[in-house]
């Protein structure tokens, strides 16, 4: 065993090019105002920080938030109680309803909001064929469910994966030592499933917060969201190489980058080997 | 009695949201599906049954070259990705127990990190080497962001492994190289097979991070689509067939290989019994 | 005497600060089945693993048939070894885990076939060659284990606590398998375990170590009953232990009281530990015991009664036949070659 330790070494080198690096790049471009694609003299400066003052980038923050926020919880809220039943399902219908879940993923992410945008549309090809007609497209709530559709299951396959290895001995356990159906879940099954709820708010708060192709075409473009500036800083605005705008967009990605450590932080605390992650 | 009513109530409850989420999940595709054999290039209404988009694929259209540069990097990535990914697994998991689960963290990042700032750290690091942006800068992201989960999918199958087995391979004559290939790697292929899985998929639909790593001139399929969806007449739809075929041919793999399974699980049963 | 097989020359071995082996000096002869018994973490598997060749020693030789194999790797050596929990290959079945070795070594087929189905028979396995390693029992997968290993027919056989997870039944019934085994092959074999009654059951040589040194080597019958010292005695079998004076040759006080008894050598008044062992003791009528304590409790153990006799505040703890009920005063003795005493530990 020990003789295959060295395999893992190279991988080390591999991750700290590309993660220990880009942070301290980061770091030194969201502080001063050094040029990415031509370095040269820097100075060190918090004027990058000006863009926090910007009720675009402001109002970018909150909206953010407040989407992924809402979009997590309703996630939490279907995602539970859908985990929660396929842990108690036999095992080939469960493996069968799980492959459901994961199937729709492997379909083109933009196509998907691509369809979503026609659904939300009135007198779309959805009313011709479906007869349906909806009109929500550009409003909180075609962006909010759009989100739901995009992550929910990233919310059902970690609580999933917690709930299917909890020892059913547990509950009779709780049962014979007096605990009603209610009493067994609130005081036993959900707190042991706390890991798996963890990740699943991580793992779809996060690109929630950050999407920027949501907001793009179920929000027809009204929406700034904070994804939708990083966007514009690095690839629509670097152009102009004087406005420092890789700059201010390694500002707000630190931002994103001291969140998801944060997150991270969380996840590790309660599945130190990622196994709620696949 | 009363319990019997709250079981039902609970399996309805359950029942219901999972009908909802399937709902949710579905529909879209279901819209793709028609999408894809409408006879209109704009879509907005639907103008009668065609396969067309499917033949188009075919006899070329725009969507010729970002097809094409997707399965390339797919398929290069998958490759790299797994290679890698089973060694530095098979690395990983020799070390001991505190090495070991400070290296899973790491391996994690990548994983619990949004996409866009994976995206910013790498456009980052490619933009410090001076490397042109391009297939190379794409095909390094792609082996990059795909490698945690091929290394995440072997790890447990590594772990239930008896711990002397590589040894007990040496013990009997295997060289440390055969110990390897004739001990390990036959015990993790399922482990293997879902990692490799899971990189293809994940690089044929990456649209976050090519974006951000491709430069101005080097599209994959979501690329394309991000520029051209608000442009009806540079889109096609095309695209929306594509989009069935590849949905289609993954979950034949996977239903086939899942078969297999069952089939040698069947198998053993009956030796058994 | 017999060749000596394997020879472990002043060994050292650590991991990281821990010292695993500590100037290790011992020789294995040919022909001979030997255990390595201690307490997890002694150093017993470490030291099967050096033999192996699975690790390198820090500083030492290791000589197999009278030649050095410190840099011979493990499938260069003529060794095999029967795993803890058995390693079997999973993606083979029970012929392909046996014939592993001999396809390696690029044996024709049909000399493959017929010495798998040798040793299948040899193990009791005949006819489960096409089995799902996964699919046998405990106690098969330990006949495959070794089955796997003797097929190469090995000067050595490396046994690392190979019964660890049967169940008592099975495991007695492997112990007489194996120890008839080993004298069928006419092959060394190194067991390591630390279930003292495997060891004395099986072994010609038993080998006690603590903490990375031998504490003791000898036959199974000198190790009972000559323990070295304290730990040793504690370690096999139950015993009494007192701390006691040897006054002079063939006389020791302990409890307060002087004893006859058949030790010489010692330093006049040299502190020393005493050790008999729970079997040793006979009950007498009070009036003629030169220890009286009255019975404090009782168990029936099948074969004896475990009783426990409390004198002057001590317990003493008695195997004997004669029941005796809780309460009762009751005298005991003690046969003078029966007292075992031995330097006292850490002095």
């Amino acid at each position: 065993m020990n003789r295959l330790r060295r395999y893992s070494l190279p991988y080390l080198v591999w991750m700290g090019i590309f993660i220990l690096i880009p942070t301290v790049v980061l770091l030194i471009l969201a502080f001063s105002d050094l040029s990415l694609y031509r370095p040269g003299t820097f100075r060190l400066s918090l004027a990058n920080f000006a863009i926090f003052s910007l009720p675009t980038t402001q109002r970018a923050i909150w909206n953010s938030f407040r989407f992924a926020g809402i979009a997590a919880a309703i996630c939490f809220i279907i995602g539970y109680p859908v985990a929660f039943y396929l842990s108690k399902l036999g095992i080939r219908v469960r493996k069968i309803l799980i492959s459901l879940l994961i199937v729709p993923l492997w379909s083109n992410m933009l196509l998907r909001i691509n369809a979503w945008e026609k659904i939300f549309t009135a007198n779309s090809i959805v009313t011709d064929v479906f007869g349906l007609s909806i009109s929500l497209v550009g409003t909180d709530a075609a962006i909010v469910l759009g989100m739901v559709a995009m992550y929910l299951p990233f919310m059902v396959f970690p609580i999933f994966s917690v709930l299917e290895k909890m020892d059913p001995k547990l509950v009779e356990a709780a049962r014979d030592l007096g605990a009603n159906d209610v009493q067994t879940f609130f005081r036993v099954v959900f707190p042991l499933s706390g890991g798996g709820v963890i990740s699943g708010f991580v793992m779809t708060f996060l690109p929630a917060l950050t999407t920027f192709v949501l907001p793009a075409y179920l929000g027809l473009g009204k929406y700034t969201l904070i994804g939708t500036l990083i966007e514009s800083k690095f690839i629509k605005e670097a152009a102009d190489s004087r406005a420092l705008s890789i700059n201010q967009g390694s500002l707000i990605s630190l931002f994103l980058m001291i969140l998801s450590i944060t997150a991270f932080l969380l996840v590790i605390r309660v599945d130190k080997e990622g196994e709620t992650l696949i | 009695m009363r319990k019997v009513l709250r079981d039902r109530l609970y399996k309805g409850i359950g029942l219901t949201f999972l009908a909802a989420t399937l709902l949710i999940l579905y529909a879209p595709i279901l819209v793709i599906l028609v999408l894809s054999v409408n006879d209109s290039r704009r879509g907005y209404a639907w103008e009668g049954f065609t396969l067309k988009w499917y033949s188009a694929l075919f006899t070329g259209s725009a969507l010729t070259e970002p097809i094409l540069n997707t399965l390339a990097v797919a398929f290069t990535a998958t490759a790299v990705a797994t290679v890698l990914g089973t060694i530095f697994a098979i690395g990983i998991n020799a070390l001991e127990k505190k090495r070991r689960v400070k290296m899973v963290l790491l391996n994690n990042i990548p994983v619990v990190n949004p996409d866009i700032v994976t995206a910013i750290s790498l456009m980052i690091v490619f933009s410090l080497l001076s490397l042109t942006f391009g297939f190379g800068t794409v095909l390094l992201a792609h082996i990059f962001f795909s490698m945690p989960y091929v290394i995440l999918s072997i790890l447990p199958a590594l772990r239930k492994l008896d711990a002397n087995l590589y040894e007990a391979g040496l013990d009997l004559g295997c060289s440390r190289g055969q110990a390897v290939t004739k001990v390990i790697l036959p015990n993790i292929a399922t482990g293997i097979f879902s990692g490799a899985m899971m990189a293809f998929t994940m690089s044929i639909d990456d649209f976050v991070i090519t974006y951000f790593t491709s430069g101005a001139n080097y599209m994959n399929v979501s690329t394309w689509l991000y520029s051209k969806l608000r442009l009806p007449q540079a889109f096609t739809p095309a695209a929306y067939a594509y989009n069935i075929i590849i949905f289609a041919v993954t979950i034949a793999v996977i239903v086939s290989s899942n078969l297999v399974n069952v089939r040698k699980e069947r198998l053993k049963n009956e030796k058994i019994g | 005497m017999s060749k000596k097989m394997i020879v472990l020359n002043h060994i050292y071995k650590s991991y990281g600060d821990l010292k695993v082996l500590d100037d290790f000096n011992l020789y294995i002869n040919e022909n001979e089945f030997i255990t390595l018994l201690g307490p997890s973490g002694c150093g017993k598997t470490t030291c099967l693993r050096l033999i192996g060749g699975f690790e390198a020693p820090d500083s030492g030789t290791i000589e197999f048939d009278g030649k050095i194999i410190n840099g011979l790797e493990p499938n260069q050596r003529e060794i095999n070894t029967c795993f803890q929990k058995y390693a079997l290959f999973p993606h083979l079945d029970v012929f392909g885990n046996i014939a592993f070795g001999l396809r390696l070594k690029k044996i024709p087929k049909e000399e493959i076939t017929q010495r798998v189905e040798e040793v299948l028979r040899l193990v009791k396995m005949e006819g489960l060659g096409s089995r799902t390693v996964s699919t046998l029992s405990g106690g098969q997968q330990q006949r495959v284990a070794i089955a796997r290993a003797i097929v190469n027919r090995p000067k050595v056989l490396l046994l690392d606590e190979p019964l660890g997870a049967l169940d008592l039944k099975l495991r007695q019934e492997m112990q007489y398998e194996l120890k008839e085994m080993q004298k069928e092959l006419g092959i060394t074999f190194v067991y390591v375990t630390h279930d003292q009654e495997e060891a004395l059951t099986m072994s010609d040589t038993i080998v006690i170590m603590n903490e990375g040194k031998i504490l003791q080597i000898g036959t199974p019958e000198d190790i009972y009953n000559e323990p070295k010292n304290r730990f040793v005695a504690n370690f096999i079998g139950e015993s009494n232990l007192f701390e006691g004076i040897m006054h002079e040759d063939y006389l020791v006080e302990f409890c307060g009281r002087s004893f006859e008894c058949v030790d010489k050598g010692f330093r006049k008044d040299e502190p020393v530990d005493v050790v008999i062992r729970p079997e040793d003791f006979d009950f007498v009528p009070p009036s003629k015991g030169k220890i009286v304590g009255i019975v404090d409790s009782l168990l029936f153990k099948g074969v004896h009664y475990e009783i426990n006799v409390i004198v002057d505040g001590r317990e003493y703890t008695i195997h004997t036949t004669k029941f005796r009920d809780i309460g009762v005063k009751v005298g005991l003795s003690v046969d003078p070659d029966n007292i075992h005493v031995m330097k006292r530990s850490g002095a």
